[in-house]
C-alpha cells in the first residue's frame, strides 16, 4: 500500500504527541493548481495540513541545514532521492543522524508539470489534483477525471530513479517499492551526449548556458550545496565576474558540476528549479557515470563512503602524472 | 492627428513579413522560443512566437539589459588612461508582443530611472523603442494585473496595440510614434472590415475568473509588518535565489563593476537582486541583512510600500511570473491577502 496524505499526518502528530520531535519539515498544499509547498511545523496540531502526493517534488533536506542550531529534533519527510542527500549531508558532517528524524516514504514518481498539461492539452486552471495510481496518475479536472500514462508525464530523474524507497529512514510509510518498472539504462542520454564530437559539445552547451541567467537558484535548491560562503559570492577576490555572458557562465555551471562530483544524487533539483530549462542534471549525470566507471561508486548509499574526489589512496589512478 | 491615430488591420498571414521588414529597420525584439518563451533581439519574423500567454523573461532586460558596458578604458602611453564610450542604444528599437503588464513596468521603471537622476544608458533606449503590445484574451492562473488597475486588453502603456481577433489582427495606434511606424509599413495594414470590435469583445471572454485583489490601502497596512514574525515563514522557506527579482518587470537594482585585462577593460552594470546576501554587504563586513527573512522582508516591503512612498505606485503589475517561478511557492498574492485581511501580523 502506499502511504497517504492522512498516514503522514497521524504519524507527524504521533511524533509531536511523542516529543520525538520538535520541529517537523513536510509539504502542504501550495497556493494554486499543482503545486505544493515546503511545509514547517512546531507542534503535530497543524499536522492535518500535511501532504503527500506526486507532485510533491521539493527536496525538503536542504531545510536541514537551518536547523543546525535549533532546539529539539527535526523531523523531516524523504523520498528516496531525498534520503541520499540526506546520507550526503550526514557525511559531510552537516548535520547529525540524532538531531533528526527521518519519515521515508516510498516514491513512484513525482509529476512534471508542464508534461502533464501538454499529454493532456489542458490549462494549469482546469486540474484539481493529481493521485498516484501503480502505473497511471489520476487526474482529477475540473470536469471530469483523466487517466494518464506515468511515464509521459514523468520528471527526467524519476524516469532513470533506482532508489525509489528511501536508504534512510527511522520510520517508513507505505510498502517498500524495490524498483520501478520503466528504468532501464539510465545513461542512455548521456552517451549519445558522449558521442558527440567537443565542437558540437560546445555548440550545444554554449547555446544553452547563453539563456542561463545567473539566478543561482540550481546552487541555492542543490542540497549538497552546503558551503557557508560560495565562492561565486565571494568579493575579493572576485573568482567570477558578475557579468552575465557564456564564458562566465561556462564557469559557473562547470565549477559546480565538479563541486558536486561525487555527492550529487540526482534528486533533480537544480533543473526543477531552473526557470531556463537548462538540462543542468545531464551534466552532473555524466560526472556520475564516469565516477560509477572509474570508481564503482554512487553517492548517496551508505554514509560511511566517502566521496572518490574527496579522499585519497595509495593505489589511485595516476597515470596523468 | 485623427488620420494618424485611425485603427487599421493587418491579416494574419502577412505578419511574418511585416516583422520581417522591422527586423531590417530596427532592432527588434520580440518573443522567441529558446529553452522558454522570453524576450530577445531577432533578425527574422519566423523567429517569433506568438505561443504565450506571458514570456518568462519580460522585455525589461531590452531597457536595461542583464550585462551592459558602459565604457571602455584603455593604458595610454602618455597621458594615463584613455576612456571610450560605448553608444550600442543608438540605434531604433521595436519591442513587438509586450503585454499590458509589462508594458505597465516600463513606466514604473521610468519612475526610476528618469527621476532625480537621469539614467541616460536606460533613458535613450526607451526615447528609441516603439512599443508594439498584443492584447490577453487568455490568462495564466498566476495573472493577477487588473488589481494594479491594468487592463490587459488595453494599449494604454504602448505605442500601437495588436488584438488578435482570428483571422486578423486589429491595430491602433495611440502615440504619435506609433502612428509613425503605421504609416511607415502602411502597405501591410487595410480598412476595417467593420466587425472588429465586436470580435474583440468576444474574446474578452477568456479573461473572465482573472484574479483581482483590493491593494487599495496596502502600503499603509504593511508600515506596522515591519520585523513581524511573519517574515519568519516566509523567510524560512525562501531558497534566497534570484528568480523571482531577474524575471519580475519591475525589479530594477543593479551592480556596477570594472573588469580590466592586461592594459585595458571596461566598466559594466548588470543586474542584481535584493535576494542575495552580498547585495547588502558593506566593506566593513557588516551586513544589515543578513538572512532570508530580512531580505524576504524587504523585497515586499519594496513592492508594496517604498516604492509607493516614494513614487506613489506599487512596484508590481500582477504578470505572475514570481508565483510560477519559485521553486518553493512563495506567491506575493498570498502575501497582499494576508496583509490587506490582517492575518499576517496574527501568528
Amino acid at each position: 500500500m502506499k502511504a497517504t496524505s492522512e498516514e503522514v499526518q497521524t504519524t507527524v502528530k504521533k511524533l509531536f504527541e511523542a516529543g520525538n520531535i520538535a520541529h517537523f519539515i513536510g509539504y502542504e498544499k501550495g497556493s494554486y493548481n499543482l503545486r505544493v509547498t515546503p511545509c514547517f511545523l512546531k507542534s503535530g496540531q497543524a499536522a492535518s495540513r500535511l501532504v503527500w502526493n506526486p507532485l510533491c517534488a521539493n527536496n525538503l533536506s536542504k531545510y536541514l541545514l537551518d536547523f543546525k542550531n535549533v532546539e529539539g529534533k527535526v523531523g523531516i519527510m524523504v523520498k528516496g532521492c531525498d534520503s541520499r542527500s540526506v546520507v550526503e549531508l550526514l557525511k559531510a558532517n552537516q548535520i547529525e543522524r540524532d538531531k533528526i528524524f527521518i519519515v521515508g516514504v516510498p516514491c513512484s514518481g513525482i509529476v512534471d508539470k508542464e508534461k502533464l498539461l501538454e499529454v493532456l492539452g489542458i490549462s494549469l486552471g482546469e486540474v484539481v489534483a493529481v493521485e498516484d495510481d501503480g502505473d497511471t496518475f489520476l487526474v482529477t479536472l475540473k470536469e471530469g477525471k483523466q487517466r494518464v500514462e506515468k511515464e509521459k508525464v514523468l520528471r527526467g530523474e524519476c524516469l532513470v530513479c533506482k532508489y525509489p524507497t528511501p536508504v534512510v529512514y527511522d520510520v517508513l510509510l507505505g510498502e517498500a517499492v524495490s524498483s520501478l518498472p520503466w528504468v532501464g539504462d539510465d545513461y542512455s542520454l548521456i552517451k549519445e551526449q558522449e558521442a558527440l564530437s567537443s565542437e558540437e559539445k560546445a555548440l550545444y552547451w554554449n547555446r544553452e548556458f547563453s539563456q542561463c541567467i545567473r539566478c543561482y537558484a540550481c546552487r541555492n535548491v542543490c542540497p549538497v550545496c552546503t558551503c557557508s560562503e560560495c565562492i561565486f559570492d565571494k568579493k575579493a577576490p572576485r573568482w567570477l565576474s558578475k557579468a552575465n555572458n557564456v564564458s562566465e557562465n561556462l564557469v559557473y555551471h562547470l565549477i559546480r558540476a565538479f563541486h558536486v562530483a561525487g555527492r550529487c544524487v540526482d534528486c533533480g533539483e537544480c533543473e526543477r528549479a531552473c526557470p531556463m530549462n537548462i538540462p543542468l542534471r545531464s551534466l552532473n549525470k555524466k560526472v556520475e557515470k564516469d565516477l560509477l566507471e572509474l570508481f564503482d561508486y554512487t553517492a548517496g548509499i551508505d554514509v560511511e563512503q566517502q566521496p572518490p574526489l574527496t579522499t585519497y589512496q595509495v593505489g589511485d589512478l595516476d597515470e596523468f602524472l | 492627428m485623427a488620420s494618424q491615430t485611425k485603427s487599421r488591420i493587418i491579416e494574419k498571414n502577412k505578419l511574418t513579413e511585416l516583422l520581417d521588414k522591422l527586423a531590417q529597420d530596427y532592432h527588434l525584439i520580440a518573443p522567441v522560443q529558446g529553452n522558454n518563451v522570453s524576450f530577445r533581439r531577432v533578425e527574422s519574423g519566423s523567429e517569433v512566437t506568438l505561443d504565450y500567454i506571458n514570456t518568462v523573461l519580460s522585455s525589461k532586460g531590452a531597457f536595461l539589459p542583464q550585462t551592459e558596458t558602459l565604457f571602455r578604458f584603455f593604458r595610454d602611453d602618455s597621458r594615463g588612461f584613455r576612456i571610450e564610450t560605448v553608444n550600442d542604444a543608438d540605434r531604433e528599437q521595436v519591442v513587438f508582443g509586450i503585454r499590458a503588464c509589462d508594458a505597465r513596468s516600463l513606466r514604473l521603471m521610468d519612475m526610476v530611472f528618469d527621476g532625480q537622476y537621469k539614467d541616460s544608458c536606460y533613458l535613450n533606449r526607451r526615447e528609441k523603442t516603439t512599443l508594439i503590445g498584443l492584447a490577453c484574451f487568455d490568462h495564466a492562473e498566476t495573472c493577477f494585473c487588473p488589481t494594479f488597475g491594468i487592463d490587459p486588453t488595453s494599449g494604454e502603456d504602448v505605442d500601437i496595440l495588436f488584438s488578435d481577433i482570428g483571422d486578423r489582427y486589429l491595430v491602433e495606434a495611440s502615440t504619435e510614434k506609433g502612428a509613425d511606424l503605421l504609416n511607415r509599413f502602411s502597405e501591410f495594414f487595410t480598412e476595417l472590415r467593420g466587425d472588429e470590435e465586436q470580435l474583440r469583445e468576444a474574446r474578452k471572454a477568456g479573461l473572465e475568473g482573472m484574479k483581482k485583489l483590493d491593494v487599495s490601502n496596502i502600503a499603509d497596512k504593511m508600515a506596522p509588518l515591519y520585523g513581524s514574525d511573519y517574515w519568519d515563514s516566509i523567510g524560512m522557506k525562501c531558497l534566497g535565489c534570484g528568480i523571482c527579482t531577474y524575471v519580475c518587470p519591475t525589479c530594477h537594482c543593479f551592480d556596477i563593476a570594472d573588469v580590466s585585462v592586461d592594459e585595458g577593460g571596461e566598466r559594466f552594470r548588470c543586474w542584481d537582486s535584493c535576494m542575495f546576501p552580498e547585495f547588502t554587504l558593506m566593506a566593513s563586513g557588516e551586513n544589515p541583512r543578513a538572512d532570508r527573512k530580512a531580505r524576504v522582508q524587504q523585497r515586499f516591503f519594496d513592492k508594496l510600500k517604498y516604492f509607493h512612498d516614494r513614487y506613489g505606485e506599487l512596484a508590481c503589475v500582477g504578470c505572475g511570473r514570481c508565483i510560477r517561478y519559485c521553486p518553493v511557492n512563495i506567491d506575493i498574492t498570498q502575501i497582499i491577502e494576508d496583509v490587506t485581511s490582517g492575518k499576517a501580523g496574527n501568528e
